[in-house]
């Protein structure tokens, strides 16, 4: 199962930049930028900030996926 | 917006007491600055280097890990840790086994040495590949 994920498509609809979403949630920006490339996974708190951060819920940011793509 | 003065004046006094300190015991005074000035440096440029996220509500320990930075160190000591390991191990058997006299000082440094490179190593690498 692969955590997959629309933190860049929805920053960019808040027109936030990486620096300020990062700033907001207390983390760096290269941690924004792992997210966003899939390449970090948050916590469960971190993916909750973001969320409360971007005012959506946390399953229109974060999804898993199955090997053939399906979405759980 | 709360303002990261705290964090910069308690690092320029540890830069100047670094100066002092270094120029009391023996150091060449010109020395001593220079190495004052350096980590200096170092303090200015971190909360720009991206390493760490900048709270600057926490006044003087403004810099915090986050948790990317937190899992890439976390790695990079448990990779240091187990080549550390692991070449004790092989100086332990080789010295006990095959060459039969005890471990000399310098074969242990060098030990920690490999564990030290492992660490930052593996760090750079880390976010090299994480971001």
């Amino acid at each position: 199962m692969e955590l997959c994920n629309r933190l860049k498509e929805i920053r960019l609809q808040k027109d936030l930049t990486q620096e300020s979403l990062a700033a907001a949630v207390g983390v760096t920006r290269q941690t924004i930028i792992a997210v966003e490339k899939g390449k970090f996974g948050p916590s469960v708190r971190l993916a909750l900030r973001l969320a409360s951060t971007l005012d959506v819920s946390i399953e229109e940011i974060f999804w898993l996926e199955n090997s053939t793509g399906e979405k759980l | 917006m709360t303002s990261m003065a705290p964090y910069y004046v308690s690092r320029a006094l540890i830069s100047i007491a670094l100066g002092v300190f270094l120029a009391l015991t023996g150091s060449q005074w010109w020395m001593a600055g220079l190495a004052s000035l350096i980590v200096l440096a170092l303090f200015l440029w971190a909360p720009h280097s991206g390493r760490y996220a900048v709270h600057p509500e926490f006044g003087v320990t403004a810099l915090r890990r986050d948790e990317r930075t937190q899992a890439i160190n976390d790695q990079a000591a448990r990779n240091a840790f187990i080549v550390t390991g692991l070449i004790i191990a092989g100086i332990a058997v080789y010295f006990s086994k095959i060459a039969l006299a005890s471990v000399p000082v310098a074969v242990l440094n060098l030990a920690l040495l490999c564990g030290m490179l492992t660490y930052f190593v593996s760090d750079f690498w880390l976010r090299r590949t994480q971001s």
